[in-house]
């Protein structure tokens, strides 16, 4: 178990130091996510359009458009010099390995999160209730679900000659619940709604993510195998 | 020099350590290796000629568990190889035409990953004393991506022997190395071979070829279309003998 966790723990490692010496993914999602809170605060008329009553969707749409610019590149350092043929021949799991990668995702994906929330309260002056941190792990739960179904995903269709371009036709459906329950959380909380009002959906968002996860773990080695 | 087109008499027997049984790769209608039998055993060197799309590189993907055969098996000391468990990858050693190197990571840092996803222990004595090896400890913090081509190539060795494997597979390893990495490459070969270990090489390269292995073999059309032991080569006529076997078959 202990070795089943290091490799994971590798895995993530590698990851994360390549986006540091790269920043190729962070930067995309992060520069996104602020053009995209600047556009959608130029695009709404407030005098007619309450930001409160539009904004849970909105950030949520960022937040799914702005990870598939990362995650749609998650396997994109692996191709080059045959690296993940690599990984794939050493003893790791292949779950490890999805695991790793998925984690790793997760560990760029939510400080972008973070930073749409932050955002959204600059440019559309947003209450995020009295208790935003209810706000915060429904955007966590979020983006673990999203992390592992998109990371799954970009290894199908890295394998393809679509490439990218295949990730959101694989992902956007399957993404619906994930928004529906996230949206549903955020905008009740954003409103003033008591948090027991919203923890059904946070639960579900937590099922969600963890179904995922599973089905991830289990699908990924029939994606990468040959 | 021998011309039969069947196999010459076997090497010295020694433990089998990996052997191909009826060995078969198909892409869709192309069949790529074509019911191939194969036995090494310790401190065997192979060397596999042939021209290119013969399925050389099949052959040694299927060896080495990167890709599934259709139909076959292979048999690392007595034991199937099960693609659902990984503990047999321990054993096997890969350096392939890629270098399966992560560019913006140092040598260190790719040959500390690689270690952790074999669940080696003593990486801190290991990685300086596999950079060594190979010549590169003056590199060891250099990203892969300011390593020439040589450079990694060694580097990619040093991966592949890092977790000590039994088996060692390489696939056009002399490809763009100049002649001192091909130094290199060629005296950790030789030290592979005088160590027991055992070794499957395919090349286009008669001369390493011929100067490394203890067998070779000329696959043709996904067939071993001739197998022997190099003691019994004379290798001026070699190339000759090659030539015949490939264009008799093609």
């Amino acid at each position: 178990m202990s070795l089943y966790l290091d490799q994971i723990r590798a895995i993530i490692w590698k990851d994360l130091l390549l986006e540091l010496r790269t920043r190729e993914r962070i930067a995309a999602m992060g520069a996104f996510a602020v053009l995209a809170g600047v556009l959608f605060n130029y695009s709404l008329d407030q005098a007619r359009v309450a930001p409160q009553d539009v904004a849970a969707g909105l950030i949520w749409m960022t937040l799914v458009f702005g990870g598939l610019l990362g995650v749609g590149r998650t396997f994109y350092l692996e191709a080059q010099d045959g690296a993940m043929e690599g990984v794939l021949m050493s003893p790791a799991p292949k779950d490890a390995v999805y695991l790793g990668k998925t984690l790793a995702n997760f560990a760029l994906l939510f400080p972008v999160a973070l930073l749409i929330l932050g955002v959204f309260w600059l440019f559309f002056g947003l209450d995020l209730g009295s208790n935003p941190g209810i706000l915060v792990l429904a955007l966590g739960l979020g983006a673990l679900g999203f992390v592992a179904l998109s990371t799954l995903f970009a290894a199908v269709s890295s394998g393809t000659h679509m490439g990218e371009t295949l990730l959101p036709i694989l992902v956007f459906p399957l993404l619906v619940p994930m928004v529906v329950y996230g949206v549903g959380v955020t905008g009740r909380i954003m409103v003033g709604r008591p948090v027991e009002e919203v923890l059904g959906n946070v639960r579900l968002l937590a099922a969600f993510a963890l179904v995922a996860l599973a089905a991830g773990a289990v699908l990924f080695r029939f994606v990468v195998e040959d | 020099m021998e011309l039969a087109t069947e196999s010459a008499p076997a090497a010295e027997a020694t433990q089998t350590v990996i052997e191909a049984r009826a060995l078969v790769r198909e892409y869709g209608p192309v069949v790529a290796v074509d019911g191939i039998d194969l036995a090494l055993g310790e401190g065997e060197f192979l060397a596999i000629f042939g021209p290119n799309g013969a399925g050389k590189s099949s052959l040694l993907g299927m060896l080495g568990g990167a890709l599934r055969p259709t139909s076959g098996e292979v048999r690392i000391r007595g034991v199937p190889l099960d693609f659902s468990a990984g503990a047999w990858r321990r054993r096997v050693g890969v350096l392939s035409h890629k270098g399966f190197l992560y560019a913006h990571l140092t040598a260190e840092e790719n040959l500390r990953f690689y270690g952790r996803l074999f669940g080696l222990k003593d990486l801190d004595s290991r990685i300086p004393e596999r950079l060594a090896r190979v010549g590169l400890t003056n590199r060891a913090r250099f990203e892969v991506r300011q390593l020439s081509h040589g450079m990694r190539q060694r580097l990619s060795l040093a991966r592949a022997l890092l977790h000590d494997p039994d088996v060692v597979l390489l696939d056009e390893p002399f490809t763009g190395l100049d002649p001192s990495a091909a130094s290199v490459l060629r005296d950790v070969l030789r030290e592979l071979r005088d160590g027991y270990r055992t070794v499957v090489m395919v090349t286009h390269n008669l001369s390493e070829g011929l100067a490394l292995a203890t067998r070779v073999t000329i696959q043709v059309e996904g067939r071993l279309a001739w197998e022997g032991p190099t003691t019994s080569l004379e290798r001026e006529g070699f190339e000759g003998f090659y030539h015949k076997v490939v264009e008799g078959r093609t």
